[in-house]
């Protein structure tokens, strides 16, 4: 019983603590690493829709995110959409790329597939930075102008932007949950598992998997259509580039691939590493933050492969999981 | 446009293809071997820049007499990776060794600013300068070097793994683990035989860049996703798909750059990949 | 009595001062690329801000500049500036998250940076949410000071003067040496950077009555670029205009050797050709190549300031100034003027301040008529120059009144040099 409820009390209390954090921290540096650590996090669980379910290691998914954030910039500059619905098109968007990358790409396997992600990643790179009605390599500013909610752009305030990424992250770790619970989500697994007895079984391999990419891309969207608004910026290499796509592979990996918040304990911890060696070191123009940020990242994946929700789940594995896990995604919150 | 500029686009193509394939060699070769994918490639070609550059800017030694050295000290280098940190995760899932090998990119170009600074450099004077010219063709002497440099030592890869015991006996082992291992092969003396060949491979292209190329801790980069391709393109885990890749690769990126738009040329590059893995997903020689 | 309330006056002053002591340091961020592809022009960029508020907080005053040398800034009473450095990675999203932090954890005054446009946009947007001024010393997208921001502010002259420049040149040198440019062939980089400059030098070229017969974009660090080359040559151009950043342009300048390719002149756009590793690698190669500047060594003829503020940033780290390093030498000046004639750390003061800037040309180490910003918070004042390699060294060949030496055209033979 205790540990059926351990996870998701910790899940909840984690929930309870992101919510109540900007409240209670006002230094807006904290403040803006926690919606950082909340987008990277709605990033890689949708991620882990597609790489974590399905077992489909895309580095790519870069592609997606710029879909979002260029479609939303563009509906709402050109043709004074709000970013709202500029969402909701930016992830219809990116999901039906997604249909036509995955379509093809489905094929390939393991490593092959891999590859072929990032190629289509850098391939829509090149083609967006080349083509002028899409900004081109300059890009897009947006206008920097209070305009309250349906204008999706606040001034000074984190709060809503804190909420918003909080929102959006709940929603994307409700539609992962629904579907892992879902015939979709069985099937899933089943695919990644034994995909030979899968296929034997009748399962259409391609088109689960189609639907995982569809969902993960779309949810991937609306972050980039998030990012945009907060930062009012969007140029290919800060929306479309493959460091990006890797970024959302390695939180899913560092928290645990498969997990439902196993992601965003990744996150949590990868954006603290990111911030806080660049902090610390950033200033002396050495190199010592890639140092140091290099380092953890090496030793995290050599002694802890199976990420941190591996390590929690052997170090806690019935009893004691719900303090302790509850300890440990609420710091992770702040 | 003349015949003879089609022939000269080209044949650049494959001068600089023929590097490519050197680095993609070793990657591919360490691929066979063990599964891994080693995002931290690029890095050992930096590390051969570097070591070049060194070479001469301390003691005005030519990269091109070094050449044997800086190979030495890269397999040196592989072997010692290999027992530090790859051996750990071989039989971790595929991700965590991805996020292990883009940990250890970071690391090494964090490195690498961190002990020569971040500026460009260059090794102003080598043997080969000057240039080769032939029925109206023209060819920098560096590039050409490079390239005589790049198949000589996948040559030389390619002979060790068919002609040596030793090498038959990493090709055992890259074909099935444990069979080789019942047959009294040491697995691990393998894998870092590979890693040491490897970074050895992408440490020779990087001391013959370096007669031409700058050298500065991102150098990596640049050709880190050529590399990938010609692997996944020639067909992961083979040596002689990655040599053909890399030709086929540097002619396309060249040659259709030059009648397309040079801004594109990675996207043709790319986009033939994908058509190729679409049609053969095991790759132009990979096995099925 | 009277001494006790002479006493107590005296420690109530103390207890006033104390606040004031505790300002005594004023904080201004300054944020660059200290990591990633462009942290070697970032560490330049450090050395030369951070030479400019030493010499303003000590008491050096042998560079005859208004502050230099005060220990301090005077009108605040002596108190030292104070900068504090952040690195962006030339990535704008942490441009803009270095910018938040600098101003509400490290309470800059003021912010400067950061070299790239694209960062320069996000961490200004931030300084404007936050209604800190935000002095720019050297992005030169001129799409920045269209943005109608308030706290926005920037010393350097944008890219639309210094490509006009480029073609001020070539008229000015056609009527001088009587030479004949009709044919112009364009290379850049395809990022922001060199795009943008490429779309200018389209535009100008018609307006000045050249022909563009080829255009040619490519990716920054390419492995190669001998489809590029050889695209050039096809197009037969009198004169290339070239933007590229330092490892492109050493391997351009390696492949146009290589193809035996030789326009009659290489005007470039600044960045990877003006750079001292530039001119040590390609050495006789580099020689006659054009580019338009900000500073050069040899203006110190007829401005000794120059040479006096180079020999201070040489001492401390061997390397003279260049165009980048000037810029940033001179914003972290024009941003301690304002401050100083604040008389205040309050953002509205400095912002205030910045809108009166008048400073003249002779107390700056560039050659420009001085720092006075327009409304949209651009110099009005600033300029640009041509320099040539010549001999392994920049030299100032245009405009013709400021040049230390003629300039040479055509380009020699790659085998006559």
């Amino acid at each position: 019983m205790r540990r059926r409820w351990a996870w998701p009390a910790a899940g909840a209390a984690a929930a309870a603590a992101a919510a109540l954090f900007p409240l209670l921290v006002a230094r807006p540096t904290w403040q803006n690493a926690a919606i950082l650590m909340l987008m990277t996090a709605q990033l890689g669980v949708a991620w882990n829709v597609l790489g974590g379910y399905a077992g489909q290691v895309s580095l790519g998914h870069a592609a997606f995110f710029g879909t979002g954030a260029y479609v939303s910039t563009l509906l709402s500059l050109k043709l004074g959409v709000s970013p709202w619905l500029g969402m909701l098109a930016g992830g219809g968007t990116a999901s039906l790329l997604a249909l036509l990358v995955g379509w093809p790409c489905f094929r390939l396997k393991g490593h092959y597939f891999a590859m072929a992600t990032i190629a289509v990643g850098e391939i829509v790179q090149a083609l967006v930075n080349g083509w002028d009605a899409l900004g081109g390599a300059v890009g897009f500013t947006l206008p920097l102008a209070e305009s309250g909610f349906w204008g999706f752009v606040w001034g000074r305030s984190k709060l809503p932007y804190h909420y918003i990424a909080l929102s959006l992250l709940l929603l994307t770790l409700l539609v992962n949950w629904a579907v892992a619970r879902s015939r979709i989500g069985y099937y899933l697994r089943a695919i990644k598992d034994e995909p030979d007895a899968a296929r034997s079984l009748g399962v259409s391999l391609t088109r689960y998997k189609l639907y995982a990419i569809a969902i993960s891309s779309f949810l991937v969207a609306t972050g980039g259509t998030l990012y945009a608004q907060k930062e009012l910026f969007i140029d290919p290499g800060s929306t479309l580039s493959t460091s990006l796509s890797i970024k959302m592979a390695l939180v899913a990996i560092l928290g645990g691939v498969g997990t439902l918040g196993g992601p965003v304990l990744g996150a949590v911890v990868l954006t603290f590493i990111e911030e806080a060696s660049r902090i610390v070191f950033g200033g002396t123009g050495r190199g010592t933050d890639l140092v140091v940020y290099g380092l953890l990242i090496v030793l995290i994946a050599v002694y802890q492969p199976a990420g941190i929700v591996g390590f929690l789940r052997a170090r806690w594995p019935a009893r004691e999981a719900e303090p302790r896990g509850a300890g440990a995604r609420g710091e992770g919150a702040t | 446009m003349t015949a003879q500029l089609l022939l000269q686009t080209l044949l650049s193509g494959v001068l600089i293809g023929l590097v490519y394939a050197l680095v993609a060699v070793g990657l591919t070769l360490i691929f066979g071997v063990m599964d891994i994918v080693n995002f931290a490639h690029g890095e050992f070609l930096m590390l051969g820049m570097y070591a070049s550059f060194w070479g001469f800017a301390l003691w005005k030694l030519d990269p091109i007499f070094t050449l044997p050295l800086t190979a030495l000290l890269l397999f040196a280098f592989g072997a010692a990776l290999y027992h530090a940190v790859i051996r750990r995760i071989i039989d971790a899932p595929m991700l965590s060794q991805i996020f292990t090998s883009f940990g250890l990119m970071i690391l090494f170009r964090g490195l690498a600013q961190y002990l020569w600074k971040p500026d460009f450099r260059s090794v102003d004077h080598t043997v080969v300068e000057g240039k080769v010219a032939f029925a109206g063709l023209q060819f920098g002497l560096p590039q050409v070097v490079a390239a005589l440099g790049a198949v000589a030592t996948t040559g030389a890869v390619w002979w060790f793994l068919r002609r040596t015991r030793l090498g038959a006996a990493l090709e055992a082992t890259a074909a099935d683990r444990e069979a080789a291992a019942l047959m009294g092969i040491d697995s691990q003396k393998m894998f870092a035989l590979a890693w040491g060949i490897g970074a050895a491979c992408a440490g020779v292209a990087g001391a013959l860049l370096s007669t031409y190329y700058p050298i500065f801790p991102e150098v990596g980069s640049s050709f880190i996703l050529i590399a990938f391709v010609l692997v996944a393109l020639g067909g992961f885990g083979s040596v002689a798909g990655a040599f053909w890749a890399g030709i086929l690769v540097g002619i396309v990126e060249v040659l259709g750059g030059f009648l397309w738009d040079p801004a594109y040329k990675m996207v043709l590059v790319l986009s033939l990949y994908l058509l190729v893995v679409w049609l053969r997903p095991q790759g132009l020689m990979g096995k099925a | 009595m009277p001494s006790v309330s002479r006493v107590f006056l005296a420690v109530a002053a103390l207890c006033l001062a104390a606040p004031a002591a505790a300002a005594e340091e004023i904080k201004i961020g300054v944020i660059y690329p200290l990591t990633g592809a462009a942290a070697s022009t970032g560490l330049e960029l450090k050395n030369a801000a951070q030479l400019a508020a030493d010499l303003i907080d000590g008491t050096d005053k042998s560079l005859a500049l208004p502050l230099a040398g005060s220990g301090g800034l005077p009108r605040l009473g002596g108190a030292k500036i104070k900068l504090v450095f952040a690195d962006h990675q030339g990535n704008p999203q942490v441009g803009a998250t270095e910018a938040e932090r600098l101003i509400t954890q490290e309470k800059v005054v003021a912010l400067a940076g950061c070299y790239f446009s694209s960062v320069t946009n996000t961490a200004s947007q931030t300084a404007e949410r936050y209604g800190v001024p935000f002095l720019n010393g050297e992005s030169s997208s001129p799409a920045l000071t269209t943005r109608g921001f308030k706290w926005f502010f920037r010393t350097t002259p944008h890219d639309e003067l210094f490509v006009q420049n480029s073609f001020e040149f070539l008229k000015d040198l056609e009527k001088k040496k009587g030479v004949h440019v009709k044919r112009i062939a364009i290379l850049a980089e395809n990022t922001e950077f060199g795009t943008g400059a490429a779309k200018l030098q389209e535009s100008f070229a018609k307006q000045y009555g050249y022909e563009i017969v080829g255009k040619v974009l490519y990716p920054p660090k390419s492995t190669q670029l001998t489809s590029e080359v050889q695209k050039l040559k096809a197009s037969n151009p009198d004169v290339v205009m070239q933007s590229s950043y330092l490892g492109d342009a050493i391997l351009s300048m390696k492949t146009y050797k290589e193809l035996g390719f030789l326009p009659t002149g290489l005007v470039a756009n600044d960045a990877g050709f003006n750079d001292s590793e530039f001119l040590k690698t390609m050495g006789k190669d580099g020689d006659f190549v054009i580019s338009r500047e900000v500073w050069a060594l040899d203006l110190a003829a007829q401005k000794p300031i120059i040479a006096k503020a180079n020999d201070l940033l040489r001492a401390r780290h061997g390397v003279n100034f260049n165009g980048n390093s000037a810029r940033a030498f001179t914003a972290i000046f024009a941003l301690a003027d304002a401050i100083n004639r604040a008389g205040s750390t309050r953002p509205e003061a400095i912002q205030k301040a910045l809108r009166e800037t008048d400073i003249p040309g002779d107390q700056l180490i560039m050659p420009w008529g001085g720092i006075k910003f327009d409304a949209t918070g651009q110099n009005e004042k600033g300029a640009g120059i041509i320099v040539q390699v010549q001999g392994g060294k920049y030299v100032t060949v245009w405009p013709f009144a400021l040049a230390s030496k003629d300039v040479v055209w055509p380009l020699p033979a790659w085998d006559k040099r």
